[in-house]
């Protein structure tokens, strides 16, 4: 834990140190507050679609999802690598685990808060006297992290297999591209089990269908943490395995 | 303090660390030395924690480094060679970031970062970002990051690399004075580094340890012997010369080196130095002295032995080149360069001193009538291109280039 947190905090520290962090929160920013006020335009005023377009209902949100990731995780483990500070970290008194989790957390925290300016308009919107459920507010927003916290964890898997971080967000945003738009490819297929098994691994459709609702269902909860999980443990496995080539 | 039996490690069908086994007591300061891909880093790392080994066991403060390596990681300092600090982060910032990976207290953090600052002579750059400090001074900060904990071991892989002579001699002098407080194993390649700095010294070589041993033993060893060089004019009867240089107490072999011009040369082996007594034999005698010099093998001598495989003599670029032209000439095939060496460190060897033969007096050539020498470079870094390269064949280059005036008076005299 005492690792974690020393971790976490540096990495947190280190994405604001550099430019990329501030960009790509100008950039989140202004294309959030953008959009959000055309989704209010072209839902007529209501401000729970407006709050659902902007956390996952739109393309243009799980098209932020599948792009920022990569590029906030991309340098973390595979330039560490190249510099030799990985060497330092790895020979430091914390477990290669609380490695990972501690700059996935800072990932994380930062996606966490490339999502929150929903709170702002809907305190905004509360002022003019409509405010959006906060059930649908607070419940997408948790979805959107959780769903970041996913492709972040992609995104430090392809980090941890590449020296080259532009290699690693390109396999990040490959796969994180591959994860969004795979119930589509797989009505191409129009075969009951391979659209059942898409159904069961749908990360859009587990966020829509719960957390977009203002429902907290402990199920799809555990869809995105168990999952995440499990490329959190590759990762982990995989910087192990490195000692070893 | 570290114990290290049968350690390997393979990578792949490669063979990085083969069969390494040391102990370094509690303070000592220990020296890995080797050529580029010896396996000093690797075994380095596996000490860290960083790597495991393929086979053997390593422990460091009696903990497995493999199975207890939380354990060794609390009790080590590390820097490697690449000095991995966060650019973009303050010196002092860096230090706190290490003081928390180590769980220090809040008060024991102050306390030791002010230590470690002073102690590395950055106490005044400690709100420098680690990105805008120069190579010594980041190399200085690695330490401070090291030291931080104040680990009962410290490990540092080439700590000297790509540092200019000034900045060398700062961080030479910043590890001897860690020497009192902590066991220090360091590696690197530049033999003067650790002559420097390391009493005791490990050569490794392709993967095992070539020599293990204090310097002083190391140069002491057998078949590395100390000698009084003798050049003086001793008449046409040098055997008479070599007995009486036999007779002096002390003296264990008179080697003959044969004459350059009117002098004849002599190595006088012997265990302790004899100059005196070999310079009042010349003054009784009336030889005119031309060198009277003590020459003892050193640590580069051996290590360029071990590395290169070379058993021969060792022969000073400058004395080859232009000051001794007849001794480069008689045989050059048998000679070799292995760095700074000095004319006052060169150390004969027996069997160069054997396929050097000394011609007779009658053979030898005044310089005068001899054909003017070929001009010979010696590259002095043996390890530069590695150890396949026939170190025995001497490069030799062309004489300046004709002005366009001798050109023309060539041609013209050719016409």
């Amino acid at each position: 834990m005492r690792g974690f947190l020393a971790i976490y905090r540096r990495e947190l520290a280190g994405l604001f140190y550099g430019p990329l962090a501030w960009t790509l929160l100008s950039l989140a920013f202004f294309a959030n507050g953008y959009l959000f006020v055309f989704f209010l335009k072209s839902s007529g005023g209501d401000v729970d679609i407006a709050v659902r377009l902007a956390l996952g209902q739109s393309w243009t949100f799980w098209a932020l999802m599948v792009l920022v990731p990569p590029l906030l995780t991309m340098r973390m483990i595979s330039e560490e690598s190249r510099t030799g500070i990985l060497e330092f970290l790895l020979t430091s008194p914390v477990s290669d685990a609380s490695v990972v989790l501690g700059k996935f957390g800072a990932a994380t925290t930062f996606l966490a808060v490339l999502w929150s300016p929903v709170f702002v308009y809907a305190l905004v919107l509360g002022g003019l006297g409509v405010s959006p459920d906060t059930g649908v507010l607070v419940g997408g927003w948790l979805g959107a992290t959780m769903a970041s916290a996913l492709f972040c964890s992609i995104g430090l898997l392809t980090s941890t297999i590449t020296n080259t971080p532009v290699l690693a967000a390109f396999a990040g945003v490959l796969l994180n591209l591959a994860i969004v738009i795979a119930p589509q490819l797989a009505g191409l297929f129009d075969r009951p089990i391979v659209l059942e098994a898409v159904r069961r691994i749908d990360v859009l459709d587990h966020h829509r269908n719960s957390f977009l609702l203002g429902v907290l269902d402990t199920s799809y909860v555990a869809f995105f943490a168990a999952w995440t999980a499990l490329v959190l443990f590759l990762t982990v496995r995989l910087l192990e395995a490195r000692r070893w080539k | 303090m570290i114990s290290v039996s049968h350690l390997t490690r393979r990578f792949g069908d490669f063979t990085a660390v083969d069969d390494v086994t040391f102990h370094v007591e509690k303070g000592e300061v220990v020296g890995f030395l080797g050529p580029n891909g010896a396996g000093k880093t690797t075994t380095l790392r596996i000490l860290a924690g960083y790597l495991p080994a393929t086979g053997g066991d390593a422990k460091v403060a009696g903990f497995d480094v493999l199975r207890q390596s939380m354990e060794v990681r609390r009790r080590i300092g590390y820097l490697p060679e690449s000095v991995p600090l966060y650019r973009e982060h303050r010196v002092i910032e860096m230090l706190q970031f290490q003081a928390r990976l180590h769980g220090l207290a809040r008060d024991v953090t102050k306390r030791r970062i002010g230590e470690v600052l002073e102690k590395v002579g950055l106490v005044d750059r400690q709100r420098d970002l680690v990105g805008h400090l120069s190579r010594g001074l980041k190399q200085r900060a690695g330490l401070a990051v090291a030291l931080l904990p104040d680990p009962e071991v410290l490990i540092l892989d080439e700590p000297t690399s790509g540092l200019d002579p000034l900045q060398r001699i700062e961080v030479r002098n910043l590890i001897s004075t860690l020497s009192t407080r902590h066991t220090v194993l360091l590696s690197s390649h530049i033999l003067s580094e650790i002559e420097a700095t390391c009493p005791r010294v490990i050569i490794l070589h392709k993967g095992k340890v070539a020599a293990d041993g204090l310097q002083s033993s190391l140069v002491h060893g057998p078949g590395h012997v100390s000698h009084v060089r003798l050049e003086a004019v001793v008449g046409a009867d040098a055997a008479a010369a070599i007995a009486l240089l036999r007779s002096i107490r002390g003296v264990r072999d008179v080697v003959d080196r044969g004459r350059l011009g009117i002098h004849h040369q002599f190595d006088v082996v012997c265990d302790e130095d004899l100059r005196e007594d070999v310079g009042a034999l010349a003054a009784a005698r009336k030889w005119a002295l031309r060198e009277l010099s003590w020459r003892r093998p050193t640590l580069e001598q051996i290590f360029a032995r071990i590395a290169l495989g070379t058993r021969d003599e060792v022969v000073p670029p400058a004395s080859a080149a232009g000051a001794n032209p007849t001794a480069v000439s008689r045989s050059p095939a048998t000679t070799t360069a292995t760095g700074a060496s000095t004319s006052t460190t060169n150390v004969p060897n027996g069997a160069g001193a054997e396929r050097a033969p000394a011609p007779t007096a009658g053979a030898s050539l005044p310089i005068s009538s001899a054909p003017a020498p070929k001009k010979i470079v010696y590259n002095l870094n043996p390890f530069d291109m590695g150890a396949a390269r026939d170190l025995g064949k001497p490069k030799a280059v062309d004489g300046p280039t004709p002005t366009a005036a001798e050109k023309r008076a060539e041609e013209s005299a050719g016409g």
